[in-house]
């Protein structure tokens, strides 16, 4: 146990000191801290925990995404049609005996917010347009990203990849972007 | 202990809320209309009717289950369910009949909300209900009629 303290003291200075780089970076982040940010946001929100739901009328599967089996469609309220809703198989939890994938609100993303085939920079300037990102502000978009449904990217269950970056880390990186004014590549 | 509203009475299971809905129905309840297929929600053998939901239990967790009122194969009535048990036995749909209890679930939850499907309407809801002896064309044939009943 006395031997172990050390360790936990160094540990907890290279945390303190990590959170504290990064809490400083946010507040004098300009705009190629925020482009430079953006380029690793980018790399979870082309995962395929991400994009595989960003979909225009069915959504994706698994890490290679293929089409989703059975094969499903958004219908008017997102969730599916008749008897081929999201919720009919879905949990608000992970399903570990079926590896049924579950998040509260499981549905394909709003039309508004179509990802698939868009550069990063594209992608980037849809995130932050107001009339394509759910009438967001900056700020509440940070926020979106602890909402239960994204979180599951970070838990997606046995058999799927989580998306790259550590939520924590993820979060960081928003702010920094959003600090240094939101810039997207061309 | 939880409890669960089965084709209207209550049942109280000993069971881990992560057990799949069609475990307790088949194994604790003993109602064993409602098929296992695949295990994994892409067959539609399982499907039960969650609050008038299609739900396909072998994915649903009982804890999600909960105070829902559950409906099976074995429970179900009303006029939908009327005209699509007729339909299904006038046009003889069965063949080995191992995921009609499947079909005829998700049938009566598209009728409920669909009063006159085209085929495309069939074929979207009734995409993820396979039938291994091809009774499709019989399945459509008899949505259509059990919708003509209806109406």
């Amino acid at each position: 146990m006395l031997r172990a303290r050390p360790k936990l003291l160094i540990v907890l200075l290279i945390v303190l000191g990590t959170g504290g780089a990064v809490w400083g970076q946010t507040q004098s982040a300009g705009a190629g801290d925020s482009l430079a940010a953006w380029g690793k946001i980018i790399t979870v929100l082309q995962h395929p925990r991400c994009l595989n739901c960003h979909q225009l009328n069915s959504p994706l599967q698994k890490d290679s995404r293929r089409m989703h089996i059975p094969h499903v469609v958004r219908g008017v309220d997102s969730h599916g049609v008749g008897p081929m809703r999201c919720g009919n198989c879905h949990n608000d939890s992970n399903n570990l005996t079926s590896r049924t994938p579950g998040a509260p609100e499981w549905s394909l993303a709003p039309v508004s917010m179509l990802w698939q085939g868009l550069s990063s920079g594209d992608l980037c300037r849809m995130l932050k347009d107001p009339a394509r990102n759910g009438k967001r502000s900056p700020e509440a978009l940070v926020e979106h990203m602890n909402s239960p449904l994204i979180l599951w990217g970070w838990n997606p269950g046995p058999g799927l990849e989580p998306v790259p970056i550590p939520h924590a880390e993820f979060i960081n990186l928003m702010n920094v972007w959003v600090a240094g004014g939101s810039a997207c590549p061309k | 202990m939880i409890t669960l509203n089965v084709n209207g009475e209550s049942n109280q299971l000993d069971v881990s809320p992560e057990m799949p809905l069609l475990w307790a129905i088949r194994d604790k309840l003993n109602l064993t209309g409602t098929k296992f297929g695949c295990g994994h929600a892409m067959c539609g053998a399982c499907v039960v009717h969650l609050d008038g939901e299609a739900a396909r239990s072998c994915s649903i967790m009982v804890g999600e289950a909960a105070g829902k009122r559950i409906t099976t194969i074995e429970g179900i009535s009303g006029p939908v369910a009327e005209a699509v048990t007729h339909a299904w036995q006038s046009l003889d749909v069965v063949q080995c009949g191992y995921c009609q209890s499947g079909q005829i679930m998700s049938a009566i939850v598209l009728l409920n909300e669909n009063k006159n499907p085209t085929d495309e309407d069939i074929n979207l809801g009734m995409e993820g209900n396979i039938c291994r002896c091809g009774t499709y064309v019989r399945i459509r044939r008899a949505i259509h009629q059990a919708a003509k009943t209806l109406a």
